[in-house]
């Protein structure tokens, strides 16, 4: 059954609540929104409330597959109305289970606020007085998990995308499309101040930022988002700023820093499409394997003097990764950056701009695509040169992909993945904690000459991050390596496993 | 001799001085041409940091070379 409804009637609440009785499950949280009398100050008779119902039930599902992975519940249901309204209604209910309270309370929270910006549904509310307008749900005032550069924006402005909606290839089912659609950019130097002017101009719904430096004078010529007062100041803020004064309904969410082994791939999950426009060659190959793994797709530019390339990698098909294309990642320091072999201004800026033409038919899925190519730019002699480029052979044969297969080959924040210590004295001293995930009969076989936290503390630390350094202990080091690596997905950053596990560990350990 | 157009990108250009240049060669496959135009220019790249593409498709650098054929060398970049 799926577990998200659109409805144009009123639908049986208690059949929603029937649906999810489980008897593993000791927490059920239910959201019921209702329409209010009053809006922004203005009395209410009602409301309309309209959708792109195909887009909103696989977007619907999409957000309770990632409640299911962040919060670890069992289910959850979710029921928005369509139509016509009155005061008391019910229009949105959401309903989560889970075999513990807290992780229903947080899942519960994060579904509501994520259909609320997510879902393309509009409503029209009929004031008692004066006119009626639709707006998009999303364009409310910001929740506190929004990045908040719209704070000091007036809700009012009312975005005009005719211009494009005319082109036929777009209309207005596009449009919905592109305010449904979620796009991670990063970097947003050269390429990506096109990249993000244009994606927020034609109105894509969520746009991500990833950018860890401040603007430099030196950024000026070739970084169109920015202004000379506003050296020294962080790049990721004055974007988001300038993006909300460009275009207050998208929603613009922030990440002021480079992004690492541990928290990439959580990232990555919550996008459609992820555009590359950093100037860094281990950046590049980084994004290159967590898209491979967390099945996004990622749109590759970059830039030298006066040249370009552009690549996209799509997971269905047979566009190749990076490691397709150059399978060894060139050491640091043997490609020159924009500082170091210079970079004519606009250069960047026509391949930003392609990029987001290239961003915009991929959210579209207009006709074509870049996907198995590789087109090289000139700017130079005004050369354009596409080549076709499939995944590589290994990749094909396999029917997958063999260059990537986790990233525990990258540094991550927290350090190595797999520590090694000769006898568990020694990690406690060093600051670790020990935590034992073994089955209670495999500890009681073989029970620990020290003290250790049970499972739960570590995943109690996803939740509610403490400072602690946690080291994972199990019977080989294979099930707390895989657990280590699937908590840093979580963004749990300081924690190991301990390598080889007890089978590792000198008899008086035992 | 096989005569060809040679194209190349980003650093190699910089490092030959132009953009593409037409020439007559002995060389048996891609990999020999590469290490005789790496001799003229002093390219520091070798080829397992490159793509090569004839006639705008990727081929590897056993293949051989064809009279009119069109190859040109890809080095990854990084600028943005």
């Amino acid at each position: 059954m799926s577990r998200v409804s659109i409805a144009a009637e009123p639908v049986d609440i208690a059949a929603l609540r029937r649906a999810l009785e489980r008897p593993d499950c000791g927490g059920f949280c239910v959201f019921e929104g209702w329409v209010r009398e009053t809006n922004e100050g203005r009395q209410v008779s009602g409301l309309d409330y309209e959708a792109y119902t195909e887009l909103a039930l696989n977007e619907g599902e999409r957000i309770i597959d990632e409640a299911v992975r962040r919060f670890g519940i069992a289910d959850a249901r979710c029921m928005h109305r369509v139509g016509r309204l009155a005061v008391g209604d019910t229009a949105v209910w959401i309903g989560v289970v889970a075999p513990h309270r807290d992780a229903a309370f947080r899942a519960c929270r994060y579904i509501i606020d994520a259909i609320k910006q997510r879902l393309p549904i509009w409503k029209k509310e009929h004031y008692l007085v004066g006119e009626s307008a639709w707006v998009a749900c999303s364009h409310g005032p910001a929740n506190e998990h929004a990045h908040a550069p719209h704070a000091n924006v007036p809700t009012t402005f009312i975005p005009d995308y005719s211009r494009q909606t005319r082109l036929v290839e777009i209309g207005a089912a596009g449009q919905a499309r592109l305010a449904a659609s979620r796009v991670l950019v990063i970097g947003a130097g050269g390429l990506g101040c096109p990249v993000l002017s244009y994606l927020a101009g034609a109105g894509v719904g969520t746009l991500g930022i990833v950018d860890s430096d401040v603007l430099e004078a030196s950024n000026l010529h070739r970084q169109t988002l920015y202004a000379a007062a506003e050296v020294g100041q962080p790049k990721v803020e004055l974007a988001a700023r300038r993006l909300a004064a460009l275009n207050p309904v998208v929603r613009v969410e922030t990440f002021a820093e480079r992004l690492t082994a541990d928290t990439i791939t959580a990232i990555f999950d919550r996008y459609d499409l992820v555009v590359e426009c950093t100037d860094d060659i281990d950046s590049k190959y980084l994004s290159s394997d967590a898209a491979v793994l967390t099945g996004t797709p990622i749109l590759f530019a970059s830039v030298y003097q006066y040249e370009g390339q552009l690549h996209a990698y799509v997971p269905q098909g047979h566009s190749p990764c990076l490691r397709c294309l150059w399978p060894v990642p060139p050491a640091a320091g043997a490609l020159a950056t924009c500082e170091q072999a210079g970079v004519l201004g606009p250069v960047p800026g026509t391949l930003g701009a392609m990029q987001a033409v290239e961003a915009i038919r991929m959210i579209l899925d207009l006709p074509g695509r870049l996907d198995e190519s590789l087109l090289l730019v000139n700017l130079l002699d005004h050369g354009m040169r596409k080549i076709g480029a499939q995944r590589c052979a290994p990749c094909l044969e396999a029917g997958r992909c063999v260059h990537v297969r986790d990233l525990s080959a990258w540094p991550t924040a927290g350090g190595a993945l797999e520590l090694a210590f000769p006898t568990l004295q020694l990690a406690l001293d060093g600051g670790y904690t020990i935590v034992d995930i073994r089955d209670a009969d495999e500890i009681l076989a073989h029970p620990l000459s020290i003290p250790a936290l049970p499972i739960q503390s570590v995943l109690n630390a996803v939740e509610t991050p403490d400072e602690k350094r946690y080291l994972l202990l199990c019977a080989r080091g294979r099930r707390s390596r895989q657990l280590a690596l699937q908590l840093r997905r979580q963004g749990l950053a300081r924690v190991h496993s301990f390598r080889g596990g007890v089978a590792a560990l000198p008899p008086c350990d035992e | 001799m096989t005569s060809i157009t040679v194209e190349y990108y980003a650093q190699l250009r910089e490092q030959a001085g132009h953009s593409r240049e037409q020439l007559s060669t002995d060389a048996a496959s891609l990999g020999a041409l590469y290490a005789e135009l790496r001799q003229r220019h002093g390219f520091r790249l070798e080829t397992g940091q490159l793509k090569v593409a004839v006639n705008a498709q990727f081929r590897d650098w056993l293949q051989p070379l064809a009279e009119g054929d069109v190859v040109v060398f890809i080095p990854p970049v990084a600028g943005g």
